[in-house]
């Protein structure tokens, strides 16, 4: 779960680093209880979908009139489709340095690492310049940090004051189980004080449960999912778009991916990821047929169950009263495993044909959307 | 032979009066795994269908050798549930449970390695060798025994295959589910290295999936240290970047860990590669004329 920044910002200050200090307004009209004497600011849209600066959604106000003004147009500025519900306004910085800051985990070192570089502000993804200091098996202490410092430059005082924001920072990691807790920038101002200016913060989604100070808050926190995958979200069911026609149900992720590519592999396109999951019983399975079918663009239902765990008269059934509500709906089914004769006689009864081979189910599918 | 787990293997269940663990230990005695107890903290002295309930994994070492445990305890009591039978000494652990903490999981893995325990998963079916022993919740009856070793870090594309292999009267040695997370124990390459020196094993079956750099890293271990065949695969071909597909570890960051890079590197170690599930059918069959 992706944080706003201005409530990373406070997670950030809850444990000691410190920030810009700033105010979120819900419309424009709030820049007038700003003190005027405060001015100048910035303007900052909070949005989940990366790129808001280069997009505009960040601007700098000289007074109240010039902020509301600019307030108003970053309200009604969309941000790849996603729109912000608030503004965080702070007050303009002097940056001497800018540093980028992250810890996180990676998977080639089975732990986390710390990350830094000396140029802030920029993409991570594109820069050259990025140090890593690994922390093996998550044993942190303040030395793997001045490791960290001396690496992208820093010296003196300004080493000791850096490794204090990471400890700082690695605390913030640890207690609400991040994924992801980045700075960027993290700025030196005028006075050598380190300052987090943006703050990233992306909770770990399994994790969540064991935090009850975040109980309830994921739906506010999806505004830049699709609408599929928002109501997926709130059901429990893992779903991906995709611009194609064919809409997908399987059980497991790899079997589901798999599936996917099939379709593409006989020339077809599918639209959309679903995994309905280990031992899914028939509602679970309605409400999987219901969400993968709500998108106009799906033309054909292709269900590929491999009856593990799962039985496959569970998901017969599902179909069955799908078909029953649904009766021009195209579907191809593969059921094999587990309870696949029970099925098999379910479907029989529904008038749904049905097979156990992967490779038929997916060349009918391509050829009925085709046709669609 | 096969790896990890054969017919004398003592197997205890941890979590073995949940739902899961009930379920599934009951599925594995039936197979013919040695379940010698079960583990549930306050239920100690009871029975699970004839399978001795103990309080702690310790106590279970005092009763019997214990080669593998089994864990289907929650995802937040799973470290240490886990962490308690490395303590223990047990020199296997399959933890089959989904959703454990990334954080969790590093804690595992760490105390793993400084103890020398195996550790199969998390998030996995979990490891079968036909005909002789299953833990986890590989469907059984999918598989034949034979020689060909399976790696996977999928569940149901695992079972996929080992169905299309007993359909084409092929078995295999061991399959192995090492688990769809980004950080697992038993990995790409320890697997690769356990179906080398397994003298049942004559070839072996990669298969693989976006996100993450594990099979660019097999392929690299393969070049210099398998001499028996591959067979690869990779899931994912259609997978938009940034989109995590199911598993925790099943995501495209920026440009790394796509099919494209996963195949190329798959075939630039000699591995051949095959573009559906049923092809590797295919691919297995003709290698296997070729060792005839």
């Amino acid at each position: 779960m992706r944080l706003f920044e201005f409530e990373a910002k406070e997670l950030f200050r809850e444990l000691g680093i410190p920030t810009p200090v700033g105010q979120t307004i819900k419309c424009a009209e709030e820049v007038f209880s700003i003190p005027a004497k405060s001015f100048p600011k910035t303007l900052k849209t909070q949005v989940l979908s990366g790129g808001r600066g280069k997009a505009g959604g960040i601007k700098f106000a000289d007074n109240q009139e010039d902020a509301y003004h600019k307030a108003q147009a970053i309200f009604k500025l969309p941000i790849k489709g996603e729109l912000p519900k608030t503004i965080l306004v702070e007050p303009k910085v002097t940056i001497k340095k800018e540093i980028y800051l992250a810890i996180l985990i990676d998977r080639a070192y089975k732990g986390p690492i710390l990350m830094a570089s000396a140029e802030g502000g920029i993409e991570i993804e594109t820069s050259e310049n990025i140090q890593i200091v690994p922390v093996p098996g998550a044993n942190y202490s303040n030395f793997y940090a001045r490791e960290l410092a001396a690496k992208v430059g820093l010296q003196g005082i300004q080493l000791i004051k850096f490794a204090a924001i990471v400890d700082k920072l690695w605390q913030v990691w640890t207690k609400f189980d991040c994924d992801l807790a980045e700075i960027n920038p993290l700025i030196i101002d005028g006075d050598d004080n380190f300052i987090a200016l943006d703050g990233k913060v992306t909770l770990n989604e399994d994790s969540i449960g064991r935090h009850p100070r975040f109980a309830g808050q994921l739906v506010n926190h999806l505004s830049d999912l699709g609408d599929r995958e928002f109501r997926g979200k709130m059901c429990g069911l893992n779903i991906v778009e995709l611009e194609g026609n064919i809409g997908i149900l399987c059980n497991g992720a790899g079997l589901t991916m798999a599936t996917m590519d099939l379709v593409l592999h006989k020339g077809g396109k599918p639209s959309n990821f679903l995994d309905v999951g280990g031992g899914a019983n028939k509602d679970h399975v309605k409400r999987a047929l219901d969400l993968v079918s709500s998108s106009d663009d799906v033309k054909v239902l292709l269900v590929n169950i491999l009856g593990g765990i799962t039985a496959c008269d569970e998901v017969a059934a599902a179909l069955a009263y799908y078909k029953e509500i649904r009766p021009d709906a195209k579907m191809v089914v593969r059921l094999v495993g587990n309870n696949e004769d029970k099925a098999k006689a379910i479907m029989d009864k529904a008038g749904i044909p049905m097979t156990n081979i992967l490779e038929k189910a997916v060349e009918e599918a391509v050829s009925l959307a085709a046709k669609a | 032979m096969a790896v990890l787990i054969n017919k004398n293997t003592n197997v205890i269940v941890q979590g073995i009066t949940g739902t899961m663990g009930g379920t599934h230990a009951r599925l594995m005695k039936a197979y013919g795994t040695n379940i010698v107890a079960g583990v549930t903290p306050g239920k100690g002295g009871q029975d699970f269908e004839g399978i001795p309930v103990f309080d702690t994994v310790y106590e279970t070492t005092k009763h019997f050798r214990v080669d593998c445990s089994v864990i289907f305890v929650p995802p937040y009591f799973a470290l240490d549930a886990a962490l308690e039978a490395i303590e223990a000494g047990i020199p296997l652990i399959s933890v089959i449970t989904e959703g454990l903490p990334p954080q969790d999981a590093v804690k595992l893995h760490a105390a793993a390695k400084a103890n020398g325990t195996l550790v199969n998963g998390p998030n996995c079916p979990g490891i079968i060798t036909p005909g002789e022993c299953l833990i986890g919740i590989h469907p059984g009856s999918i598989y034949k025994p034979g020689k060909i070793g399976l790696i996977s870090r999928s569940g149901t594309l695992t079972y996929e295959i080992g169905l299309g292999l007993k359909q084409a009267d092929i078995g295999i040695s061991t399959a192995i589910g090492i688990g769809g997370d980004p950080i697992i124990g038993i990995d790409q390459i320890k697997s690769l290295e356990l179906f080398q020196n397994d003298p049942e094993t004559e070839m072996i079956i990669l298969v693989g999936e976006i996100g993450g750099s594990a099979e660019e890293e097999a392929a690299e271990y393969i070049k210099s240290n398998v001499r028996k065949p591959v067979i690869g695969y990779v899931a994912g071909v259609t997978a938009p970047p940034g989109k995590r597909m199911g598993h925790a570890g099943a995501i495209i960051a920026g440009n790394k860990g796509t099919a494209k890079s996963k195949r190329e590197a798959f075939e630039a170690a000699n591995v051949k590669v095959a573009d559906t599930p049923y092809e590797i059918i295919d691919l297995v069959k003709q290698e296997l004329a070729i060792l005839a």
